[in-house]
């Protein structure tokens, strides 16, 4: 059974250009299935309509045209129900919106009965989150004294609290630390594959994305893309030839700038820098030229190179590439 | 805590426990904490009402007590203002207290969160609504226990009277509120509402004789049938009479008074409910639920 359902839905605004009103499609005549106990990806720039969507289906914003299902529920005629089943986090807000001059512990107990928590459950939940998200020392301090990753922490919560069956984590490690983004990372996975919850997750963050999501739809103005499995959509990417070349300099800028001096080099991608090595993917016309020539190339600028090899695609370059080609 | 103990408590589905009333009292709970969390405002605030109730009591020592008397109310000033007084902060709630919170809702994000549970948006303004009549209560009984006991002030307080101010009162907040429901709706999609509210509560208490008898208004006709366009002109009128006059609900001009706030209230309340939920519905359109 599908948890969401998205039938060409459309949500158009107004925009302001050149002092005229003209409308936008914000979202665009979207199809979406995500299945029951599935964690699925949402890719896109900004802009793209991620928010939108996910607002759309939270009932937030009333859509113009179509129709979509939440846990089987009509997201405009049934909206109590949709709001029933789902969690909903806003990441991006940085912690706005949480009441600042209420506690921790006081904000969950507020949600809690909102959210028709009964309390006796609702305390168990409270302590257990807090103690989950490290902050049973500052459970009651004021929400105004948090860092912005605490106060994500106290939203994160917040949104697990009611336990619900579908949760909608619009950027929900944005601003948390690395350890916590990772236990956050761990229980999401958790949550969808030992207990059945479905999450629709975005982020900007390919790595997350990639190592988290069973599928992934790319969005760009308004419009899905690309909606597979991350491994799928990498063969996307399959006429994009590089090659990743181990060198045992740490690269710096200059460094890189000599690899735009071989022939047919159209982009330095990316470098990971190690304690002794960089690791450096480079976009070429040729791959077989590349591999077979410019190691010697290198060494004649004076670089050692440890090895070179054809570099497998990442869901960042099926997302540069989706989204470049698409605007 | 651990992934896996997370996991086990989660296991357990816990009953949803749908209770209106316990979501009113956790908003009700929430906001009253926040406004009790700025110190200073609040003794600011009780500060700022001690002070008002003397300025108007050295302002009624100039003040002829036969205008007054030749009205119904008595022949002291600081009695009649003290009435207008105490009562003008409801109306104040009453007119903008809603527009005031959703603004700042919208601007925070809160609205957002908040119209995701599972709350209705009509239960969350109604606890939103009581929060100020609670706060409020503090200026109102503050401000009657100065002038009762720090000024001397001498009202007619027996059951009747009470009864009949009471009556009066909570037909005031219905007519008013259904009229503060209207600038929240219209906040809600504009905006910036505040000018709205200020100039619209200002202006009710301008003229609805918070400090003055309205009949020194006949010699300006149109400001004068203005003035009696407003519910709190007929409340003022009826809670003076009752408390300085000892007039009772029976008495005509009192009477007369409470059947205008009842028509107001069955006038005013469907349109404000309508223009609140098309507000909301509104900016559900629009995507402007929160503008940070």
């Amino acid at each position: 059974m599908n948890a969401i359902e998205v039938l060409s839905l459309t949500k158009r605004f107004q925009r302001k250009d050149d002092g005229k009103k003209r409308p936008f499609a914000a979202v665009d005549s979207i199809d979406l299935a995500v299945e029951e106990g599935e964690l699925f990806g949402l890719l896109g720039p900004n802009g793209a309509g991620k928010t939108t969507l996910i607002k759309m289906l939270c009932t937030l914003i009333l859509p113009d045209e179509g129709r979509a299902l939440v846990n089987g529920f009509d997201i405009v005629k049934e909206a109590e129900k949709v709001r029933a089943s789902i969690g909903w986090l806003h990441g991006e807000t940085g912690g706005r919106a949480l009441y600042w001059r209420l506690s921790a512990r006081d904000n969950l107990r507020f949600y809690a009965s909102l959210q028709n928590v009964p309390p006796d459950f609702a305390e168990k939940r409270i302590d257990a989150l807090l103690d989950f998200f490290d902050m049973t020392e500052e459970a009651s301090t004021l929400v105004k004294d948090f860092s912005t990753g605490m106060k994500v922490k106290v939203m994160l919560a917040r949104t697990l609290l009611p336990n619900p069956p579908i949760l909608m984590m619009d950027e929900p490690t944005v601003g948390l630390d690395a350890a916590t983004a990772v236990e956050t990372r761990k229980l999401l996975k958790a949550l969808s594959t030992d207990l059945g919850r479905t999450i629709l997750f975005t982020s900007h963050n390919m790595f997350e994305v990639e190592r988290l999501c069973t599928r992934i739809a790319i969005m760009n103005s308004g419009k899905i893309v690309a909606i597979d499995t991350p491994l799928r959509l990498s063969e996307i990417t399959k006429e994009i030839k590089a090659v990743e070349v181990r060198i045992s300099e740490i690269a710096d800028a200059k460094i890189l700038d000599l690899f735009q001096g071989f022939e047919g080099v159209q982009k330095v991608v990316k470098t990971e820098i190690g304690e002794d090595y960089s690791l450096i993917q480079v976009q070429v016309e040729d791959e077989q030229k590349a591999i077979a020539t410019l190691p010697e190339f290198l060494q004649e600028k004076g670089l050692n190179v440890i090895s070179i090899q054809r570099a497998l695609p990442t869901l960042e370059d099926v997302y540069m590439k989706l989204t470049r080609k698409s605007t | 805590m651990s992934v896996s103990s997370l996991l086990g408590l989660f296991r357990e589905e816990a009953p949803r426990l749908k209770s209106t009333f316990r979501q009113i009292y956790a908003v009700v709970w929430a906001n009253l904490m926040i406004f009790f969390s700025y110190k200073y405002s609040v003794i600011t605030d009780l500060l700022s009402m001690a002070a008002s109730i003397f300025m108007y009591f050295f302002m009624g020592l100039q003040v002829d007590p036969t205008q007054l008397s030749s009205r119904g109310y008595g022949q002291s000033y600081i009695a009649f203002a003290l009435v207008g007084v105490a009562t003008s902060q409801y109306l104040w709630i009453c007119l903008s207290r809603l527009s005031h919170i959703i603004q700042h809702d919208i601007r925070g994000g809160t609205l957002e969160t908040v119209a995701v549970t599972q709350i209705k948006m009509g239960v969350y303004f109604i606890g939103q609504t009581i929060r100020g009549y609670l706060i409020s209560l503090i200026s109102l009984f503050g401000t009657f226990a100065v002038g009762l006991f720090a000024l001397g002030v001498t009202l007619q307080i027996n059951v009747y009277t009470i009864a009949t101010t009471v009556t009066t009162f909570l037909l005031m907040i219905v007519a008013n509120q259904a009229i503060g429901f209207m600038t929240a709706g219209i906040v809600m999609v504009y905006k910036r509402g505040d000018p709205i509210t200020f100039i619209l509560a200002g202006l009710n208490e301008f003229l609805s004789g918070v400090l003055y008898p309205l009949e020194l208004l006949q010699q300006f006709p149109i400001v004068y049938w203005m003035a009696r366009m407003f519910p709190y002109t007929y409340a003022l009128d009826a809670m003076r009479k009752s408390l300085i006059g000892g007039a009772t609900i029976l008495s005509p001009d009192v009477y007369f008074d409470l059947t205008m706030l009842i028509i107001f209230s069955v006038v005013l309340l469907p349109i404000g409910l309508k223009v609140l939920q098309r507000g909301y519905n509104v900016i559900r359109k629009n995507g402007t639920m929160a503008t940070y």
